[in-house]
Order: C-alpha cells, then sequence, then structure tokens
C-alpha cells in the first residue's frame, strides 16, 4: 500500500519548486507592509530619501509626530527654555519645535475600540440568537428571510449613507458612537448570522434535547448548553466582525467628523511640515494594523469560513 | 410528541420570533428603509443640504438623465476596466498560488497565514500607504521598477495612462489571497480516488489537471470571483484614498462618482437614481452568486 500512494504524492523535487516560488511570492507581497513599518521607525528626512533607504538608524520620531501637535520656534525662543524633561521633548526640540499638546491620534483610535467592540458585542449577540432561530426552528420562509439578510451585504454603502445621514441628523445619531455601533452593528448582521448558522447546525440537536429533558427550558438550553458549544464559532465570528468596523471607512468618512471620527479616515489626514508626514503616517498606519495582523493569525484555521460566509468549509 | 409539549417556558415558536424579531428590525430599520427612503428620493428634485425646501416630484427624470449621462458611461466603463483586470489577474495568480501550495510542502500552512495578511488590512490605510510606495521622487515601487528597467521618472498616480493600472496593482495584491484560499479549498476537496483510477488508466498529469483538477476547482473559482465582483463593483475606499478617483477622471469608480454627487454636490434625487441602479446591478450579480453558493454547498 505504501507504493500506491508514492505516485500521488508530488516528487521531492516538484515540492521543491512550489516551495521556492511560494517564498519568493510571500516576500514581494510583504514588502509593502514591511516597508511601512520600517518607515515608521525612520526620521523624517530619510523617509524622503532616495533610493530608499533599507539600512538606516531607527528613530522615534514618527510616533512622537504621531502622538503630538508641534509648533516651529526660533533659536532664540528655545534657547530661552528651560531643558527639555524627556526624550521626545529633546527629539522635538532638537527639529527646533515644541509640543503644544496631544495630537487626535489616542482619541481617534479608542474611537476605532469602542465602536468596534460596541457593534461586535451587539451583532455576535444578536447574530446568535437569529442563527440558533435558523438553525433549529422552523420559521416561515426561512430560505427568503436568509437571502434577505445576506442580500443587505451587497447594499454600496454609499447607496444607503444619504438617507441614514438624513435619519441620524433628525434622531441625533450623526457623529456619535452610538450612530456607528448601530450601523455597524446592522452592517456586520449578516455575516454573524451566516457564519453562526453554520457553526450552530454543527452542534448535535441532542445536547440541548437532553438538557431540555432534565428540566431546561429552550432558553435555559440555549444559554446554558448551546452557546458555551458554540464558544469557538462565536470568538472567530466575533473576530471578523471586528476585523470589518476596524477597517471600515465609507460609513466613517462620510457619518462622522469629530466626535466619533474612527482611525481610518484620520489616518491620512496626518500633515507634517511641507507635505505627508510618511514617518508618522507609518506609526499610525502600524499601530493600526497591528490588532488585525495578530488576529488574523488566531483566526488562520476559519479563516475560509469567514471571507465566504460560511459557503466554503474546510 | 407528547414530550415536547410538557418542556418549560416559551413555546419554540415564540422563541423562534423572539430570537429573530431583534435582527430583522434592525436591518430593516436601517437598511430597508434607507433604501426605500432613497428610491423615494430618486424620484424627487430633493437637495439634501437645502433643509426646509420642499421637494418636488419629478417622475424618472432622474433616471433618465442618469442614463442619457455620457460621464456616466464612462465611470462603468472605468469600473468594468477595473473589475476586469482585477478579476482576471486574481484569478490567475490565485489558482497558480493554490495549485503551488496544494504541493503540501513543509511550513506551507505558515507561508498562506503571512500570504493572506494584506487582504485583512483595512483598505483606506493600504491606499494611503501605496501614495507613498507610487511616489514617483521617493517611491520604492518606482525605484524597484527602475533597478530592473530604467524607464526614468514615472507617476503611477498622477498620469492618466498608468493610474488605472495602479489600483489594479493594488487591488490584486491585496486581494488575490482571497481567490487563493477558496481554491485551495477546492483543491482540497477533490478524492484522491479520483487521481488514483486516472493514474491506473494511464492518464497523463496534464489529462489529470484538464479533466479532475480544473473541473473540481471551478465552482470554487467562481464564488471567489462573484464575491470579488460585489465588492470591485461597490469598490470605494482604496481607491478614495489612493488616486481620489484622478487624474481627471481616469480611476472615477462609480462609487466614487456617486460620492461626489450626493455628498459634494448634494444632489440627493439625482444621485439617488444612480445609487437604485447600481443597485439591481448588484442585486442581479447577487442572485447568481447565492445559486453558485448553493450549488457548491450541493457537493
Amino acid at each position: 500500500m505504501d507504493t500506491s500512494r508514492s505516485y500521488l504524492e508530488p516528487s521531492s523535487f516538484s515540492k521543491k519548486l512550489a516551495a521556492t516560488i511560494i517564498i519568493v511570492y510571500t516576500v514581494i507581497t510583504l514588502i509593502p507592509i514591511s516597508w511601512m513599518v520600517m518607515t515608521s521607525f525612520k526620521n523624517v528626512n530619510s523617509a524622503i530619501s532616495y533610493p530608499p533607504e533599507v539600512f538606516f538608524e531607527p528613530s522615534l520620531e514618527g510616533y512622537v509626530n504621531l502622538f503630538t501637535n508641534r509648533s516651529r520656534q526660533s533659536q532664540e525662543y528655545l534657547d530661552s527654555l528651560p531643558p527639555p524633561e524627556n526624550w521626545y521633548e529633546e527629539l522635538v526640540r532638537s527639529r527646533e519645535m515644541v509640543i503644544t499638546g496631544p495630537s487626535k491620534f489616542l482619541g481617534r483610535y479608542s474611537n476605532s475600540m469602542i465602536i468596534g467592540f460596541g457593534s461586535t458585542f451587539a451583532s455576535v449577540f444578536l447574530g446568535a440568537l437569529a442563527a440558533y432561530a435558523f438553525s433549529r426552528f422552523r420559521v416561515p420562509l426561512k430560505d427568503d428571510l436568509l437571502f434577505f439578510i445576506l442580500s443587505t451585504r451587497m447594499f454600496p454603502p454609499i447607496a444607503v449613507a444619504v438617507p441614514i445621514f438624513i435619519m441620524y441628523r433628525k434622531l441625533g445619531l450623526g457623529d456619535t458612537h452610538l450612530g456607528m455601533i448601530i450601523l455597524y452593528t446592522v452592517v456586520n448582521l449578516s455575516l454573524a448570522v451566516w457564519l453562526l448558522k453554520g457553526f450552530m447546525d454543527e452542534i448535535p440537536k441532542e445536547y440541548e434535547e437532553a438538557a431540555m429533558i432534565d428540566g431546561y427550558s429552550r432558553l435555559q438550553a440555549f444559554f446554558k448548553v448551546v452557546l458555551p458549544q458554540a464558544m469557538t464559532g462565536i470568538a472567530a465570528t466575533a473576530i471578523f466582525c471586528m476585523i470589518f468596523s476596524w477597517n471600515e471607512y465609507a460609513f466613517a468618512v462620510l457619518l462622522t467628523q469629530f466626535n466619533a471620527q474612527t482611525a481610518p479616515p484620520f489616518i491620512p489626514t496626518i500633515i507634517g511640515e511641507g507635505g505627508l508626514d510618511w514617518p508618522a503616517i507609518g506609526a499610525g498606519t502600524t499601530l493600526f494594523l497591528l490588532p488585525v495582523m495578530i488576529f488574523t493569525i488566531i483566526l488562520r484555521k476559519h479563516l475560509l469560513r469567514g471571507i465566504t460566509f460560511g459557503a466554503v468549509r474546510k | 410528541m407528547s414530550v415536547k409539549k410538557k418542556f418549560k417556558g416559551l413555546s419554540d415558536k415564540a422563541v423562534a420570533w423572539l430570537f429573530i424579531g431583534p435582527s430583522v428590525f434592525l436591518l430593516l430599520a436601517i437598511n430597508i428603509y434607507p433604501l426605500i427612503y432613497a428610491i423615494r428620493m430618486s424620484f424627487t428634485n430633493f437637495y439634501a443640504n437645502k433643509i426646509g425646501r420642499e421637494p418636488e416630484f419629478v417622475g424618472l427624470k432622474n433616471y433618465i438623465k442618469v442614463l442619457n449621462k455620457e460621464a456616466i458611461w464612462e465611470k462603468m466603463q472605468v469600473t468594468a476596466n477595473f473589475m476586469f483586470w482585477t478579476l482576471l489577474l486574481q484569478a490567475v495568480i490565485g489558482l497558480g498560488l493554490a495549485l503551488l501550495l496544494n504541493r503540501k510542502f513543509k511550513g506551507n500552512e505558515l507561508l498562506t497565514t503571512l500570504i493572506v495578511l494584506p487582504m485583512m488590512l483595512s483598505p483606506a490605510v493600504v491606499g494611503v500607504f501605496w501614495t507613498y510606495l507610487y511616489n514617483p521622487q521617493v517611491g520604492l515601487f518606482n525605484y524597484v521598477i527602475n533597478f530592473f528597467h530604467d524607464f526614468g521618472s514615472f507617476d503611477m498616480i498622477g498620469s492618466s495612462v498608468l493610474a488605472p493600472w495602479s489600483i489594479v496593482i493594488v487591488d490584486t495584491w491585496m486581494w488575490t489571497p482571497f481567490t487563493m484560499l477558496i481554491c485551495l479549498a477546492g483543491l482540497r476537496s477533490v478524492p484522491n480516488y479520483l487521481y488514483e483510477a486516472a493514474e491506473v488508466d494511464r492518464a497523463s498529469k496534464w489529462q489529470q489537471f484538464i479533466y479532475i483538477t480544473l473541473p473540481s476547482v471551478l465552482p470554487f473559482l467562481l464564488l471567489a470571483l462573484l464575491f470579488r465582483g460585489i465588492e470591485n463593483f461597490k469598490m470605494f475606499d482604496m481607491v478614495v484614498e489612493l488616486t481620489s478617483g484622478g487624474p481627471g477622471s481616469a480611476t472615477e469608480l462609480a462609487s466614487i462618482n456617486l460620492k461626489r454627487e450626493a455628498f459634494e454636490k448634494w444632489k440627493t434625487g439625482y444621485s439617488s437614481a444612480f445609487a437604485v441602479i447600481l443597485f439591481v446591478t448588484i442585486f442581479g450579480f447577487g442572485n447568481v452568486y447565492v445559486k453558485v453558493m448553493n450549488k457548491i454547498k450541493e457537493r
């Protein structure tokens, strides 16, 4: 039997060739991301040197610029100041500037967090309820309802943005965290319902039936038996919802301005003297992309399911 | 059956409505209501920035205007061009990568995870950092291209010839892993005995590829392309940040044009008509896509 398997197994040469091509592709495809991370550790001058510098003296200027507002001052004024209290003040002063206050980045980043977590929690909770009902009960027009839920994901955001804009203005939800949480919850609901339905279908009915024979009500069985069983699926779904809310741009740029603006519309507006401040943008990008990369690695087993709304399972 | 009635608590029917109700309500309120609102507005000359001015009913005027406007067809052409090239490249490269990864060499799981990273990133932020890579003076992309062949100075975003390609390259870079992952699942779904039988019948490797591998992957590839098709038809964020539709309107996709009409010129009635037309087109796509998806599930 051993020999009969071996002719299906690719030869060691073809394996090596495939591995080489894939490694080359991986390296090339990661260059743009690595370049942005590297840029975040450059100083302003080395970020705009040509040819591009691969080896450079690392600097935290980008991160300092990201988190602070600065203003240029004359040398006399700088000399009249007491000596800098910490390393970042020293760094800024070496550029003949003083820190005038914190930048908006932290606020935008925490807006992304608040809106992301809020909407993820809501859409996974509501999605789990609906998914359970679709998975276990005879619901009239089930397939039509499921298709309706999915079709909402196909709307171009801009097409519904004007009515939502007007509606939110009337309800006082424009540019508020709550408004954005509700909106992202709804956009994520379709994904949550479809993914969680798949996960719940995999949990044998017998579990909760046994619990119900032991005296649990349907609701108790759902919360105490089914939900704990579905935990992996719920976690994977939550991460997908979080990534969507985290990355969303169109609604954020159209419906928020000052109060509830998230990081994606903010990062492109980081401007230094004489154009975009690339190290600072690199720093913002790096800090913004980091959580998503970690999530992706955690998710790798469920990736396929998540991106196809549960249509393809491994 | 009589056992069922003895369970305590709410009946199954009540639980079903209790569980589905909130989701359906939210979707109706935040998705369907705005859509109906947009359809209503599309028959009026409403301007959302002019508060207090009563919109007038204008019938099909907006639709006629949209469909007769040459600029709209230009945007549709830009969108179609963008979709054609991104889908073609992503299909070819994605399937190729999947075939290679399916050789099951050591470490291919780690490499798969690394390759997938670009598609998980925020498209808007991706657009921003590619403007840096494409920068004609200091960009890494231009440097690398010139390293292999000296074209002199060129501007991927500023030139109306190159700009459409700049967005195709970024989208392909970002989303090829998507087709790759789905094709890989397709390849792994092919049962080994098919190849064993083919070997016994002395079918060549090439024949095996044409008659076994390709037909098995095709529905998966199609599914991936439909997903990407819908997404790229709505494409907005990455392109706005990369080229903002320019130069001129060389990369002004339908969604970007819609945003300009709706949120810069505030022509709510007119832009609603355009939105409805776009939505109907996508919905058509969507129907096909669900059918393909169901076919895959049946297998």
